[in-house]
């Protein structure tokens, strides 16, 4: 168990910048997800903290022992690949071992430990079969079962769900987390993907071309994310992203206009600024007759474009026009199909019982405290 | 259905017989010798494939005679030593040109490839005014390094296919596992890499085996001539007597370590060990 302590790390390969000043600390036993598309820099912190790469700037300390220059063998850290990376020419019970040889444990101090870990991770049948005899699944629980063995200061997994079907993937996800409270373990777990890094970790760090944007527990990156990458990479289906304005003292959005949200504590120097507004899915409601007066809501009709049946929910695209507002520039790398010429489509997560059909008119409402409002040029969240 | 089994019954009968008359092609004159190592001196010249009478004389002959015995030592020797220092030494290499990052990479495979399209030949009269001045002629040494010359680019060529195939990763889970980097390259690269290693290591000891051009050229006594070089000197049992019932008998010797070495690790080649490493 450790904390992992990062100041000011910086990672450059000739004249392409990783990793630009990750400056945070990953606490004793806590469960810490890298999340971010493919190639922010992610997987080379990782390698950074567990030393297979070299720091070009700043320090690594574990427990406050400096790290940084120590070999990969000496910092007493276990790792799971994307690959697993097992050794193909030894059994499973050789694999389990191998790292307990090295440290030059005793006979039966590693019997003891390989039983015990193969019991947790039920590969007590598999131990003399070679990797090639293994399934996927399988395969990927000798790599745990070969970092926990050596019962490292911490776990530092890269990916390792990536190359499982999406059933075992959700199966594997849950046995990790489960592994992770029962060792108490602190783990670095890297992925892109954010319905794994919402569900497993403690704190997230979202990172992007380098760099990490915001740190935070998932609730936290859910309802108050840092900026419009945060705001669209953390959430499934997406939040949905609108172009807006200030008038008055009122948010005037293409459909419809409303209370600014709460305090914002906007400062904006340009009253004329472009801004984005975000909401989530479900936050885009139907309007039913025993509503309360909804006056102060964002009311507005649309037309249901597509209606996705996903039995506890549904959802549903709809299609608005943003003709008097300027395309919004949101970060290319979301991802988010943004409509084609002045029209824009919006989710909504709404109840299946409602019966909404392709092609119906609804009314919604929109409660402006669950609007995000994000600056136009660069992207901050600047509702507080 | 029938134009299927037909055609199958054409084609197996295409590659059963094509591969039949290439089998017989290539082992008829082994053949031819096998007999000949078998006949009497007498019946050396009666045109019969299979001999009248099996002896073995040839075969005593050639083992009483001080001249063949030290010769196969040297032979054992000199190809042997070839072949691990030449592996070794093209395994540290291919390892560093696969896996490390430096400038000239590139000119050192080239480099390589040159020297192994360089005709030996041409190399033989330098090589042997050389070696009598530093002494290395007719010595194993002077043998030797010829041999690792031109069987090292080789080993380095095929030994970097194989280093090529192995997943980086598990390097790098050994190296978190707590090896060395000499650690992980001899216990998970160099297994892995085993395949590689037989095929490099069968191949320079044919080649250092099989030559017949360095070994005649430099090499006088028995105290560094080579089986290849030695049949050449072999004289009959009277001099009116052609020397061919030894040649073949020592032909034969010498090609059945070749044979058993092929034989033993041919399914350490094939098997594919890496299969299973990473997600399959």
């Amino acid at each position: 168990m450790a904390e992992i302590e990062l100041k000011n790390i910086a990672k450059r390969f000739a004249d392409i910048i990783a990793v630009k000043c990750a400056n945070f600390t990953i606490r004793n036993g806590e469960f810490f997800i890298l999340v971010g598309p493919s190639g922010c820099g992610k997987s080379t912190l990782l390698n950074m903290i567990v030393g297979l790469e070299d720091v070009t700037e700043g320090e690594i300390l574990i427990d406050g022992q400096q790290v940084t220059k120590l070999d990969p063998k000496d910092r007493n850290m276990a790792m799971v690949f994307q690959s697993y990376a097992i050794y193909p020419h030894m059994t499973v019970r050789e694999n389990m071992t191998f790292p307990l040889k090295l440290a030059k444990m005793s006979e039966q101090e590693i019997g003891k430990r390989v039983e015990k870990a193969a019991q947790i991770l039920e590969l007590e049948e598999l131990l003399d079969r070679r990797p090639a005899a293994l399934s996927g699944g399988q395969r990927q629980r000798v790599a745990m079962g070969r970092a926990i063995v050596r019962e490292p200061r911490a776990f530092l997994l890269d990916e390792p769900l990536s190359n499982l079907d999406a059933k075992l993937r959700v199966q594997m996800r849950i046995e990790i987390a489960r592994l992770q409270r029962r060792l108490g373990t602190t783990t670095v777990y890297v992925t892109h993907d954010q319905t794994e890094a919402m569900t497993l970790g403690d704190r997230i760090a979202v990172m992007r071309k380098g760099e990490i944007l915001q740190i935070g527990m998932p609730r936290e990156l859910y309802d108050h994310p840092a900026d419009l990458f945060v705001a669209g990479f953390i959430g499934s289906p997406p939040m949905n992203f609108l172009p807006a304005r200030l008038d008055g003292g009122r948010l005037e959005t293409p459909v419809g206009t409303c209370e600014l949200p709460g305090d914002p504590g906007i400062n904006l120097q340009d009253k004329d600024e472009e801004l984005v507004i975000g909401f989530r899915p479900e936050h885009l409601r139907l309007i039913t007759d025993h509503d309360d007066d909804p006056a102060n809501n964002l009311n507005f009709e649309a037309q249901a474009d597509i209606v996705e049946w996903l039995g506890a929910d549904l959802i549903v695209y709809f299609n608005v026009t943003t003709e008097d507002f300027d395309a919004m520039a949101l970060p290319q790398d979301l991802e988010i199909q943004s409509g084609n010429g002045s029209q824009r489509s919006l989710i909504a997560r709404i109840d299946p019982d409602t019966g909404i059909k392709e092609g119906d008119t609804v009314k919604l409402f929109l409660d402006p405290k669950d609007i995000r409002i994000f600056q136009g040029r660069d992207g901050r969240n600047i509702t507080s | 259905m029938t134009i299927r089994e037909s055609g199958n019954l054409v084609e197996r009968l295409f590659w059963g017989i094509g591969s039949a008359l290439v089998v017989i092609y290539s082992l008829l004159p082994v053949a031819w010798i096998v007999s000949l190592s078998l006949k009497r001196s007498a019946d050396l010249g009666d045109n019969r494939f299979i001999p009248h009478v099996i002896s073995l004389e040839h075969y005593q002959a050639i083992f009483h005679d001080p001249q063949f015995s030290a010769a196969l030592g040297n032979s054992i020797g000199i190809a042997g030593i070839s072949t691990l220092a030449a592996v070794i030494l093209g395994m540290f290499t291919a390892y560093a040109v696969v896996r490390l990052e430096f400038p000239g990479r590139r000119l050192i495979m080239a480099g390589a490839l040159s020297i192994a399209m360089f005709p030996p030949v041409s190399i033989i009269g330098p090589l042997f005014n050389m070696w009598r001045t530093f002494g290395l002629y007719d010595t194993w040494a002077g043998l030797i390094l010829p041999y690792m010359t031109f069987t090292l680019p080789l080993a380095i060529w095929t030994l970097s296919a194989f280093f090529r195939e192995i997943p980086w990763d598990l390097e790098k889970a050994a190296r978190v596992d707590g090896a060395t980097p000499m650690q992980a390259f001899l216990r998970v690269i160099t297994p892995l890499a085993a395949p590689g290693v037989f095929t490099a290591a069968i191949l320079v000891f044919m080649f250092a085996w099989n030559d017949f051009l360095f070994a005649i050229s430099l090499t006088s006594t028995n105290d560094a001539r080579t089986v290849p070089a030695a049949i050449a000197f072999f004289t009959g049992s009277s001099r009116f007597e052609q020397p061919t019932g030894s040649i073949a008998a020592a032909s034969v010797v010498v090609t059945i370590p070749i044979i058993i070495l092929v034989l033993v690790f041919q399914r350490r080649i094939v098997a594919g060990l890496t299969s299973g490493a990473v997600k399959g």
